[in-house]
């Protein structure tokens, strides 16, 4: 409460900061995470929460969150012009773009490096240096 | 924005009694909380914490959901984003998760020292134990809820929906949502969740895609595409092609409905201010400026002239008098006589003299007379090269020496005369062309125009194409916007054959013993290596010269050419940048944009999620619940529930009808409903459900939670027809 006296009268106003004390807790946010001490991640991934799971030992007719993913499509993937959106028959070897007709080929050619690698970040194609 | 936010401060919270059940909602784009039995949630907010820093005090504070913009001018955002409790459907930040919570338990006016109510919380199908118990925890231990119910939200709006009539009790619930897609087969009222699938694509992704392909598309607006923004986009202009490809081609042919089908939004656009011609007085009192100015200077070259002069005749006339009086000197005495002058000899007194005649003359500007020089070289030709045409043979050593000398000489001036000759025969056939070219113009203008245009895109592509070679995978400076390098281009001549000496220099080193710089021409290849060899070779050559000649010619024939700007270091960004910007600039077009976007929700594959589309769960799901009935599959496919916020797209079910009667069996019954309210029904159903007087059976405790252990949560699950 002390520290809202020093903020804007609209902001007050309008209550947008979540007060550090409220009545109906137990524990308190600053209580749980106190300041100004590192408590490193406390949380994990959900990849870790999945490990941590162990589907593994139960049986697997038994529905949990990773079995129930839906499989594969079986339905022919249809390759669109990465640019226009059309149907692209055309793939361009140097920038793996695909295209639709040659006017795109023209701008796929005069694209920069960034931008031919963000058409292809969009499906996931892109050359990522780790 | 089409959801809106409530997040007003409930007054009435102390006026229910302990045992109503408060309803949770806990969606991933939206929170949304409320008493059971009531029709609508009492608050809604968009799932988001941010952190930012108050500018005025330096606190970081907390701030959950949207709040109007304009205060958020008082705080610092740029260290970090919003942020969510959840990654695909889990929550898994709980930090997050209980400022969420905290927020929505304020905004409903929650007093005392704990909520006093059981709490019926949505969470995803089949949820990890882990972010189960984690939620359990929290509820328990921090707000100290005296009990609590999990249900599945797209199972709560089935059940709403059921009890309206617009679906029966077996049958598909479809619920895209907003990071995952589910489908959930309902047997005699109840979910079964071996026959769920689910696949992670939603309505973030349909946003995203949006984002980034309008960023792509108008990288100068790129600042525009806000996550908030591009979201309404999405929900005011996005719909679903009955069929990708067709419609796609309707575009691909710019054709009328195509044309009706584009959606254009129009950007806050100032035309620029027109810049007034100065006027005639400002004209005039600039060019006087100008004209004092030049005055000036012409002054001060003229005084530092005469200045000049006037020094350099007195040095003559000092040297005059010396050489005068140097003649009345007796021999004996002009040694004594030339060390007080500091003179060594007559002669250096004269040369000294003949030099200062001749820069007096240059500083007055006379001429000189090349034509006195020609004709004094012509008289004097014979003497200065005496002895060329002597034999050798009848010279002395010395003359012999002289005779080379002069040969030398001779054949310089020759070459220099030959020279001056050819430039002005060169001259002469210029100007003859000029003439010709004048007749020509004058003859047929038109005809010369259109042959001169012709020529200039010849050579102006012919030099382009050159250039290009040249430049090609040229990194020399780093941000080569044509990307060559990287991209297969291929090399220069002069390129290839630098690299070439680097690697066979560096490989060099490694054997043997070292000889390099033995020899001098060792020091070469640095020469050879260094990039300026690169350019520069040639130099202007004759295709740029004439490319220049046409291109000034035309500028003062023809009122409409347009030169083309230098390439090299001006890009066509550059020369776009030239172009005042006008409205058409400032206008976003949403054209194969609007069914492109929604189509990953049928074909996640575009976004390389390798999973099947919303068409295709339905079949996976009656698959997998391998029920080998089919009247019951029959009474499925009759009733398919589409729910979620991503299910509000237009021509959406028209589209599931069309894919889902591809997978089933010829003849099958299928019939696709929307959800009656697809955002809004899983909270109804939710809070439906908890007015049931059965309902307690269904919460747990926290002693329950301690005594059972987590095995019991894990398999927990609320029975939906009570």
């Amino acid at each position: 409460m002390l520290m809202k006296g020093k903020m804007e009268t609209e902001v007050v106003d309008a209550e947008l900061v979540l007060p550090s004390y409220l009545s109906f807790k137990k524990v308190q946010m600053y209580e749980k995470y106190p300041k100004g001490q590192a408590r490193g991640r406390h949380w994990k991934h959900l990849k870790q929460i999945i490990q941590a799971e162990n589907y593994q030992n139960y049986p697997p007719d038994e529905p949990n969150y990773v079995n129930i993913e839906s499989p594969p499509s079986m339905h022919p993937c249809k390759k669109i012009c990465d640019i226009t959106g059309f149907e692209a028959p055309y793939h361009d070897p140097r920038t793996n773009l695909r295209y639709a007709n040659t006017e795109v080929f023209k701008i796929i050619r005069s694209l920069p490096n960034e931008y031919v690698q963000r058409y292809l970040a969009l499906r996931n194609a892109a050359i990522v240096l780790k | 924005m089409p959801f809106i936010s409530k997040i007003q401060r409930q007054s009435d919270y102390t006026l229910f009694s302990s045992a109503t059940p408060i309803v949770i909602d806990n969606g991933a784009s939206y929170f949304r909380i409320g008493w059971a039995g009531e029709t609508q949630p009492r608050v809604v907010f968009r799932s988001i914490v941010q952190r930012p820093r108050h500018k005025a005090t330096g606190e970081i504070v907390t701030i959950v959901g949207d709040h109007d913009p304009a205060l958020m001018k008082y705080f610092d955002c740029s260290r970090t984003g919003p942020r969510s409790a959840f990654d695909s459907n889990v929550v898994y930040q709980f930090e997050m998760m209980e400022y969420i919570l905290d927020f929505g338990f304020d905004r409903l006016g929650a007093t005392g020292s704990e909520i006093d109510h059981p709490v019926l919380i949505t969470e995803c199908v089949c949820n990890p134990i882990q972010s189960r118990s984690k939620m359990a925890e929290l509820l328990f231990e921090t707000y100290g809820v005296p009990s609590i119910a999990f249900g599945v939200d797209a199972a709560f709006s089935y059940k709403y929906n059921q009890q309206h009539g617009v679906c029966n009790k077996d049958g598909l619930a479809l619920c895209p949502g907003f990071n995952t897609t589910h489908v959930i087969p309902f047997v005699d009222g109840e979910p079964i969740y071996k026959g769920c699938c689910r696949t992670n694509v939603g309505g973030f992704h349909v946003t995203d895609y949006l984002k980034q392909l309008l960023s792509l598309k108008y990288p100068y607006h790129m600042a525009r595409f806000t996550w908030e923004k591009v979201d309404d986009l999405k929900m005011e202009h996005c719909y679903i092609a009955p069929d990708y490809a067709s419609e796609a081609r309707l575009f691909q042919k710019k054709s009328k409905e195509a044309k009706e089908k584009t959606r254009c939004w129009q950007l806050p656009w100032v035309p620029p201010p027109r810049e007034e011609p100065p006027s005639e007085e400002e004209i005039a009192r600039k060019a006087a400026i100008r004209e004092r100015q030049g005055q000036r200077l012409r002054e001060m070259a003229e005084a530092k002239r005469s200045s000049r002069i006037n020094e350099l005749e007195n040095e003559l006339h000092g040297l005059e008098f010396l050489l005068k009086q140097l003649e009345q000197v007796e021999d004996s005495d002009i040694p004594s006589f030339l060390a007080e002058t500091g003179y060594v000899s007559r002669q250096e007194i004269e040369s000294a003299r003949i030099k200062v005649t001749q820069s007096l003359r240059k500083a007055k500007g006379e001429p000189k007379s090349e034509q006195a020089e020609t004709e004094k070289a012509d008289s004097g030709i014979n003497e200065k090269y005496s002895l060329i045409n002597i034999p050798d043979d009848m010279l002395s050593p010395e003359q012999l020496v002289e005779k080379k000398k002069q040969l030398l000489l001779k054949s310089m001036s020759d070459g220099r005369q030959r020279m001056k000759q050819k430039r002005y025969e060169e001259e002469l056939e210029r100007e003859r062309k000029q003439q010709l070219e004048e007749e020509k113009r004058l003859e047929n203008p038109e005809l010369y125009l259109e042959q001169l245009r012709a020529k200039y895109k010849d050579l102006s592509e012919k030099v382009d194409q050159r250039k290009r070679l040249k430049t090609n995978g040229d990194h020399s400076n780093g941000n080569n916007l044509s990307g060559g390098i990287g991209r297969g281009e291929r090399l220069s001549a002069a390129q290839r054959e630098r690299m070439r000496l680097l690697t066979t220099a560096a490989f060099d080193r490694g054997k043997g013993e070292d000889t390099f710089g033995a020899k001098d021409e060792d020091w070469q290849l640095y020469k050879l290596m260094s990039k300026d060899n690169d350019d520069g070779d040639e130099g202007p050559d004759e295709d740029d010269t004439e490319l220049a000649r046409i291109s000034s010619k035309l500028q003062d024939l023809d009122p409409t050419f347009v030169p083309k700007p230098e390439t090299g270091s001006s890009q066509p960004a550059e020369a776009s940048r030239v172009r005042p910007l006008t409205k058409e600039d400032f206008q976003i077009v949403l054209g194969v944009e609007r069914f492109r976007c929604p189509e990953i929700l049928f074909n996640p594959n575009r976004i390389a999620v390798d999973q099947a589309g919303l068409d295709e769960m339905a079949g996976v799901s009656i698959r997998r619940l391998s029920c080998k009935d089919e009247e019951l599959e029959k009474r499925l496919t009759n009733s398919i529930l589409v729910t979620g916020g991503s299910s509000i797209f237009p021509g959406m079910i028209e589209r599931l009808e069309a894919g889902i009667r591809m997978i089933r069996p010829c003849g099958s019954p299928i019939k696709v409903v929307r959800a009656l309210d697809p955002i809004m029904d899983a909270w109804r159903g939710a809070a439906a459900y908890a007015t049931i007087p059965q309902f307690h059976t269904q919460t747990f405790s926290r002693m329950d939670y301690f005594e059972k252990g987590e095995d019991w949560l894990r398999s927990y699950q609320l029975k939906y027809s009570l």
